[in-house]
């Protein structure tokens, strides 16, 4: 019995040798160790080993029984080993991936969210109103005179009955002031439109955003540190910025807005980017006129109002050479804004 | 406004500003400064010469050869394209190694093949001034070899952009006026300025009629005989030249120069062309207006004349006529000095679109006070430069506009709308300095000039803007805001975009004006419905522009046509934005938000593993059902018969329609040049999403395994998966927790099924929350499924 089980380790050590694939390794398996495999079948021949070589045979029989398992679990171990290399086998890490389809956030939505964002974070709220607007909304209310010149339909779209396309998003801050009573601290995106044959630095149609901020002494001082802060929020906290005196009906004192910039290759310069001032006492006087009531008295509130736009901010920022390209919609121009 | 820096010196010392402080200063003062421009100042290598000869070239028509004396002792061969001189002129010659504004460099070469050793120049070349129209031609006395710098004083143009508020400084005295104030510097006094001595007599009806005194309240003339009228002196020609002007001749010019100067139009007539007196009247019906551009014009009842007995002779104001001016002949003048109302000189300006340099002041608003300054100022240079007699009374009808009301300053209050803790007296003092005087009590009277000065706020902009806005402290205050329902709405939106573009859609802004022929195209409607209207503008600015758009398609179109130019393959584009439309029976313009998405070509990027996929309308089924199904309501489609889309359904969210999709027509996709089959959705956002700051709850993962079962139905070939998806949804067993299709089949060959039929083939899932399912409990609900079978109709299973 000793020797038969010897017999069987030396025919599986040879016979493992030869086992070089799956297949051939799970014909040795059941070759030897199958319910009629050879070790198998010499075990049964246990029962007429005598009482006293039991223990001996038994010994042998596991030990035997052990080198087999092992040899399998050994070759299995190589041959896996073998598979995995196959399938690194021809991977060339530097050949191009497969790349998901990248698209962006448009410029100006970009340019826009982070207005909103910064202007959100100094307590403003969003506000919105018609783009189809009365003349009231934008004129009258915001103390511009009958003549002046914006008021024709030579720079403005009038509508047959009177009601024309907005000029500017000043008009939410009446309609604002017409639904809320003070505080309020508002900012309000949206398009406006002016009769602009479309060319590298116009279009009929664009996007502004307008800022209100009304309550009991709101002073110049509070109007520099917002605008202070949006711009630098926009372009780097150290951007310089300053506020030049100018004029605009609604606002008195009125300032136009520029920051220091070094665009690409050219030195630093001053670059006009926004409209600001305190709020006209006549606007007020308008406000308290349409809302009945005298909560806008201008002896009791003050504020300041401000308004930018925001393709030029976007083409400032960017350095972007044409107006159109925004409304173009050009896969290769609004890609480079996928990582922006 | 075209200002000169020499000119203002005239009025104010400013030799220790260099030109950068000058323009900060103006700048920071609410003057902005947009151009500076240096004139003649000195261009090396650039010398006066004198033509000697002057011959054809032999190769080129326009071209002349010239023989010039440079001062060097030898002639100088240039060739020269100019007409406008003769030989023997003396002109600005610009040697080789010059440099000429703008930086163009003098060089010796060829012209169409003749040797060219310089090059004469014009004026504006030399930016001497703004003539081009031919060389600059040099008085005969002018030495040859002479630098050019020495004939010609240096100056500095300054470019201002004046505001409308600020008509006071609409001339050199004004600006002048405006820096004395600033720098805190005294004006020079002028030998011209004197007092104004004349005697003012009231106009004889024969005189001066004045008819229309609320469009003229004030009117004058001065009748000055005997003048000669010529070329202006050179001081008087270099001052309007520096400034941009043309020379005419000494009475034109005298005009002129006193209009910037002081700022008051004058409007001088040849008395002799005159029909008696003068009438200030408006114009009558359909009158008709020959004036001095060359141009006839209709006047309307509302519009100003200046008119003699018989006919208009000037538009009052805006301008004089052809047929009344001074000219070589005239001998007498009238002297025309006046105040107009503003908003009466603005409306004819802009009906008539004609503007000058004199409507521009009036309509803004002059000074009345100095109508008669400037009259008598007008006279004297006359009388120096023209020479003759003036009446020795200065003709005058209505009264001077009475002067600025006193505006009174509230210290405390001014303070605390600048933000500042600037003093009472800081703040008398910057008044002052602009010319107001201090009354009792805070009020201050304003000068005549500064009829803009009319409320309390305006005071404060004067401090603000004298004493500088960087000296008031910014201040960081904020306070806590109730978020808006426009935040909710901005931020879903927001989050919709980022979505969109993480599932690899571009977001686009296109313009919201659309042209007729994108109107006509039946895809406006996929919105519009039968009872809704597009907006029409009343005066489109260009055929491509005439609508407010009802849609976003149109616009995605565009976008999709010129990205297939530009050879794109993968086309996924969306846009957020307004739409606009008008029901038929309602006269307001409805505003809302949509989303619209565009759908073509590759679904992934192209690779060198294989083709891309190219997108179907379920791609985009796909995108709607993952955009808008994530909450309670499921997303579902209905078909839809468009005559526009070839394929189309209605997007359902729940039961309520939140817009739709289809493909467009190929008959349309092959227009512009796509290829492939082209997808477009639109949705109404306010159907779509209802922001809200709640939380929706969620629910937990289920206790108990699921058991499911396959089903595989023959149908007809036209029935919808809707209503297989609708049979099973209603079956009502409460194991019964959800299904899924999962396979599609049709043979058209009739081997494997019928032609006219299909199969569709669906997972149902069973669940208990109490416990775990034995399989004969689910088959005993599956069975109750598959008998419910035959009321789905002609239905068989596989």
């Amino acid at each position: 019995m000793i020797e038969q089980l010897d017999a069987i380790h030396q025919d599986a050590q040879a016979a493992i040798e030869d086992a070089c694939d799956e297949a051939a390794l799970e014909e040795f398996r059941i070759r030897f160790l199958g319910k009629k495999g050879a070790l198998t079948q010499a075990a049964s021949g246990m029962r007429n080993v005598s009482k006293e070589d039991k223990p001996a045979v038994g010994q042998k029989l596991n030990e035997v029984r052990q080198a087999l398992t092992g040899f399998v679990e050994a070759r299995t171990a190589e041959l896996l080993a073998l598979k995995d290399a196959e399938a690194a086998k021809g991977i060339d890490v530097t050949l191009p991936g497969r790349r998901p389809q990248q698209a962006a956030l448009h410029p100006l939505t970009q340019v826009m969210h982070r207005g909103i964002s910064a202007l959100r974070q100094m307590g403003f709220t969003l506000a919105t109103g018609p783009e189809v607007e009365t003349e009231f909304h934008c004129f009258d209310a915001l103390n511009t005179p009958e003549d002046h010149p914006a008021r024709n339909e030579k720079d403005t779209f009038y509508f047959a009955d009177g009601h024309l396309l907005r000029t500017h998003t000043s008009s939410v801050q009446v309609r604002t002031m017409e639904t809320t009573k003070p505080p309020v601290r508002i900012i309000a995106p949206g398009s406006a439109y002016r009769r602009d044959e479309i060319d590298s630095t116009h279009l009929s149609v664009f996007s502004q955003m307008e800022g209100l901020y009304v309550a009991e002494d709101v002073s110049l001082g509070d109007l520099k540190g917002t605008l202070e802060r949006l711009f630098r929020a926009i372009f780097g906290p150290k951007t310089p910025v300053r506020f030049r005196p100018h004029f605009f009906p609604f606002t008195e004192p009125s300032f136009e807005i520029d920051i220091k910039l070094q665009p690409k290759g050219q030195e630093p310069r001053w670059i006009e980017i926004a409209g600001c001032g305190m709020v006209d006492p006549n606007v007020f006087r308008q406000i308290c006129e349409s809302r009945g009531d005298d909560v806008y008295d201008p002896d009791k509130v003050t504020g300041f109002a401000f308004g930018l736009g925001l393709e030029r901010l976007a083409m400032i920022m960017w350095g972007i050479p044409d107006i159109r390209l925004l409304i173009e919609n050009d896969q290769r121009f609004l890609r480079q804004f996928a990582s922006a | 406004m075209n200002t000169s820096l020499n000119w203002l010196q005239d009025h104010i010392d400013l030799s220790d500003y260099s030109t950068d402080a000058l323009s900060d200063l103006l700048t920071f003062a609410g003057i902005e400064v947009e151009g500076i421009q240096a004139r003649g100042a000195g261009v090396d290598h650039v010398v006066v010469g004198q033509v000697k000869s002057s011959e054809p070239h032999p190769g080129a028509d326009r071209l002349s050869v010239c023989q010039v004396d440079d001062g060097s002792g030898s002639l100088r061969q240039i060739v020269c394209g100019a007409k406008n001189y003769k030989v023997d002129d003396k002109v600005p010659v610009a040697l080789p190694g010059a440099v000429l504004p703008g930086d163009f460099k003098i060089k010796e070469g060829k012209l169409r093949g003749v040797v060219s050793n310089g090059m004469m120049c014009s004026g504006r070349e030399l930016q001497l001034s703004d003539d081009h129209e031919g060389l600059l031609i040099l008085k005969t006395d002018a030495a040859t070899g002479t630098p050019i710098g020495e004939l010609f004083e240096s100056d500095t143009l300054l470019e201002l952009e004046i505001t409308p508020n600020r008509p006071d400084c609409l001339s050199h005295l004004g600006i002048a006026r405006e820096l004395a104030a600033l720098a805190k510097r005294p004006l020079k006094g002028v030998a011209h300025h004197g007092e104004s001595s004349v005697t003012q007599q009231p106009a004889k009806a024969d005189e001066i009629t004045l008819e229309a005194t609320e469009a003229c309240p004030f009117y004058t003339a001065r009748r000055i005989t005997g003048v000669k009228v010529g070329p202006s002196p050179d001081w008087m020609k270099s001052k309007l030249e520096a400034i941009g002007l043309r020379p005419i001749n000494n009475i034109v010019d005298i005009t002129n120069y006193v209009l910037f100067e002081m700022g008051q139009p004058l409007h001088a007539f040849d008395v002799a062309k005159l029909d008696g007196g003068i009438r200030v009247r408006l114009a009558s019906e359909g009158e008709k207006f020959l004036a001095l551009d060359g141009n006839e014009y209709a006047l309307e009842t509302d519009d100003l004349v200046i008119a003699d007995q018989s006919k208009a002779v000037a538009i009052g104001g805006v301008m004089g006529g052809e047929d009344s001016g001074v000219t070589e002949g005239t001998t007498d003048v009238l002297l025309e000095s006046a105040y107009f109302t503003p908003s009466h000189i603005r409306r004819t300006s802009r009906r008539l679109d004609l503007s000058s340099d004199s409507s521009y002041r009036f309509e803004r608003g002059i000074d009345p006070a100095q109508t008669v300054g400037a009259s008598e100022l007008a006279t004297k240079l006359i009388l120096e430069i023209a020479g003759g007699e003036a009446e020795d009374v200065l003709l005058v009808a209505g009264e001077v506009p009475a002067p600025p009301a006193p505006v009174t300053l509230d210290h405390g209050r001014a303070q605390r709308l600048l933000g500042t803790d600037l003093s009472e007296a800081e703040m008398g003092e910057i008044l002052t300095g602009l010319g107001l005087e201090s009354q009792a009590q805070g009020a201050w009277n304003v000068p005549t000039f500064r009829g803009d000065l009319e409320r309390h706020v305006d005071l404060v902009e004067e401090i603000a803007r004298v004493y500088g806005i960087d000296k008031i402290p910014a201040r960081e205050v904020a306070f806590f805001a109730e978020p808006s329902k426009e935040d909710a709405r901005y931020d879903a939106y927001h989050q919709l975009r980022q979505r969109l573009v993480a599932f690899g859609y571009d977001d686009c802004l296109t313009i919201k004006l659309i042209s007729d022929a994108q109107l006509a195209d039946d895809l406006c409607s996929l919105r519009l419905g039968k009872q809704n209207q597009a907006v029409p503008l009343k005066k489109p600015l260009s055929q491509d522009h005439t609508t407010l758009r009802p849609s976003v398609v149109p616009g995605l179109l565009d976008v999709a046509e010129r990205n297939i130019r530009h050879g794109a393959k993968s086309l996924k584009f969306f846009e957020i934005g307004t739409v606009f439309s008008k029901h038929e029976k309602s006269p307001n313009v409805l505003e809302s938000q949509q989303l619209g998405i565009l759908l073509s070509g590759d679904t992934t990027n192209p690779s060198w593993h294989g083709d891309a996929p190219e997108a179907d309308i379920y791609d985009l089924i796909g995108l709607c059902e993952a955009l808008f199904g994530g909450g309670k309501q499921a997303v579902s489609m209905r078909r839809l018969e468009q005559e526009s889309l070839l394929v189309a359904a209605e997007i359902l969210l729940g039961k309520s329609v939140i817009g739709r999709l289809g493909q467009v027509h190929p008959a349309r996709t092959r227009e512009m040049d796509c290829e492939g089959p082209l997808y477009v959705a639109e949705i109404d956002l306010a159907k779509a999403i209802k922001p809200s700051l709640a939380a929706e709850p969620v629910a937990g993962l289920p206790k108990f395994p699921a058991i499911t079962r396959d089903i595989a139905l023959e149908v007809p070939l036209d029935m919808e998966n809707a209503e297989v998806a609708n049979f099973l949804s209603k079956q009502n067993d409460v194991l019964l927790v959800g299904f899924e299709m999962f396979d599609l089949f049709a043979d058209p060959s009739g081997e494997k099924l019928p032609a006219d039929r299909k199969s569709l083939a669906y997972t149902l899932t069973y669940r208990s929350s109490d416990r775990t399912l034995k399989s004969e409990e689910v088959d005993k609900a599956h069975a109750k499924v598959l008998a419910a079978l035959p009321k789905l109709g002609d239905v068989k299973q596989r």
